[in-house]
């Protein structure tokens, strides 16, 4: 799991079945400080928790499908968590 | 998963047969502004996408083995949305 920063927004229309209704966001992995800690990457968020400027902790890999409620979603990353504070 | 350009596509006779029936494309990583980025990769569409469209390309290991319902699937990326738009702000 990590830390990141939602920057952006991808508006897509057309997605695959089993993401419906979940949004894609652009993350900025940070670190415990907010520093920029690794490349920007797309995130799927299967709840719809976070919006631009939120600090969020998303799932990487065969996990992030987990994160939906059908488990088949083909993402690689997903937003699991809004942080409120890292203290 | 990253934002990727649909550059080409693969053509192929000889596949696994995870692959038969399924399109296969070439795509380009692009940064949310659109500029290129990184090395090319290979995609299986997933979501009916052509060439020059802006994507998500996502996937991980199983999941095709999953939605696809195959015993084996040796296919790791998968193209999952077609993009319209991005928004985005400098942090």
């Amino acid at each position: 799991m990590k830390l990141g920063k939602i920057f952006g927004v991808v508006w897509a229309s057309r997605k695959v079945e089993e993401m419906k209704g979940c949004r894609l966001h652009i993350v900025q992995p940070v670190s415990d400080s907010g520093a920029k800690n690794g490349t920007p990457l797309v995130v799927a968020d299967p709840y719809n928790i976070g919006s631009v400027g939120d600090t969020v902790v998303y799932v990487t890999s065969t996990d992030a499908a987990d994160a939906f409620e059908n488990g088949r979603a083909p993402v690689n990353a997903s937003i699991v968590q809004l942080v409120d504070e890292v203290a | 998963m990253y934002l990727a350009r649909v550059v080409k596509r693969v053509i192929s006779s000889h596949k696994h047969e995870a692959y038969i029936g399924k399109t296969v494309f070439v795509v380009q990583p692009i940064t949310p502004q659109g500029e290129s980025m990184g090395e090319q990769s290979v995609a299986l569409d997933y979501v009916g996408s052509g060439i020059g469209d802006t994507v998500v390309c996502g996937g991980a290991p199983g999941v095709a083995q999953k939605i696809f319902d195959l015993k084996l699937a040796p296919i790791r990326t998968l193209i999952v949305a077609i993009v319209d738009n991005v928004d985005f702000k400098d942090i």
